[in-house]
């Protein structure tokens, strides 16, 4: 049975399995990793960021409004960001489109708009300032990679709520894996 | 999934265009911001899943097009270059390639009243 390989219906393959979440949890170290470092620069702990293409790129960005919009710099919201990815997709075993459908689709809302939110970054980066920053370009890059590989899993669980909706089921229950709801789906 | 490759080196050349082709500063926005939003789409639709967020790509394109339209220019070569880069990501935005999976009936199956991943089931 399809099911006992944890495959949603219709499906060739488990989203949720292993293999397709470690490459985006490694890529949500990485993000989180950087983001970490630019933080330090933004909260004044180190002096000097690395820049090696754009001069005066990087501190330009680092230190200018948009950076320094919110109470906390733009880069520890990245790092809280980065977290979130890398956390929601750790947490749950290979059958959580069906068991967990609230971690996969935090998952992919974190994955989805901070993924938004660093390309809104890049752009300000030219247009307002005419700068670029080596590493925030690097931060967006990653954040764009993990877009695409993570939303397989949304959609099914997606598709595993719309079933429980047709049969008459409380989405509530499903979406926080009540196993008393769970067993009545597949 | 090639097609979309080349789509993502067309937003990165929109990216450094400015700078290779001297435009003025309007343009230069223009590029600057488009060229990301082009990338990020393409990107996203190299997996198979999400391959229809190639589709997202094709109002870029005719804005690309359509500019000169509603703003003044002053690099003439800016402005062709531009309109070149919204043809070609235009026509490789429509290449869907290779999708072997079905993924349930893919996200057009969430609006469906009868989804292949239902029929499946029963």
């Amino acid at each position: 049975m399809k099911t006992d390989n944890h495959i949603p219906p219709g499906w060739g393959y488990n989203p949720a399995q292993w293999s397709q979440r470690i490459p985006i949890v490694i890529l949500a170290i990485i993000g989180f990793g950087i983001a970490v470092y630019l933080s330090l620069y933004q909260l004044n702990i180190i002096d000097e960021v690395w820049e090696p293409f754009f001069g005066k790129g990087s501190i330009k960005i680092l230190n200018s409004k948009v950076s320094n919009v919110l109470p906390v710099p733009d880069a520890v919201l990245g790092a809280f960001g980065y977290l979130v990815d890398a956390v929601t997709g750790v947490i749950g075993g290979t059958y959580r489109w069906r068991t967990k459908p609230w971690v996969v689709i935090v998952f992919g809302l974190a994955v989805g708009p901070l993924g938004l939110v660093s390309i809104m970054l890049v752009v300000f980066q030219p247009v307002l300032f005419s700068a670029w920053c080596t590493f925030c370009l690097a931060s967006a890059v990653i954040s764009i990679l993990m877009i695409g590989p993570a939303m397989d899993e949304m959609l099914a669980s997606l598709q595993y709520m719309q079933r429980a909706k047709k049969k008459k089921l409380s989405l509530w229950k499903v979406f926080w894996g009540v196993k008393s709801e769970i067993k009545k789906v597949n | 999934m090639w097609a979309q490759i080349i789509n993502t080196i067309l937003g990165l050349w929109l990216m450094i265009a400015p700078a290779v082709l001297n435009y003025d500063n309007d343009l230069a926005n223009n590029s600057y911001i488009v060229g990301p939003l082009i990338i990020t789409f393409s990107v996203i639709a190299y997996w198979e899943a999400t391959r229809v967020v190639r589709k997202w790509n094709y109002p870029l394109a005719i804005w690309l097009l359509a500019y000169f339209l509603f703003f003044d220019y002053s690099s003439e070569i800016g402005l062709i270059n531009n309109i070149t880069v919204g043809v070609l990501v235009f026509v490789f935005s429509t290449v869907k390639g290779k999708v072997e999976g079905t993924y349930g009936g893919g996200w057009g199956s969430l609006w469906k009243k009868d989804p292949i991943h239902y029929k499946e089931e029963n």
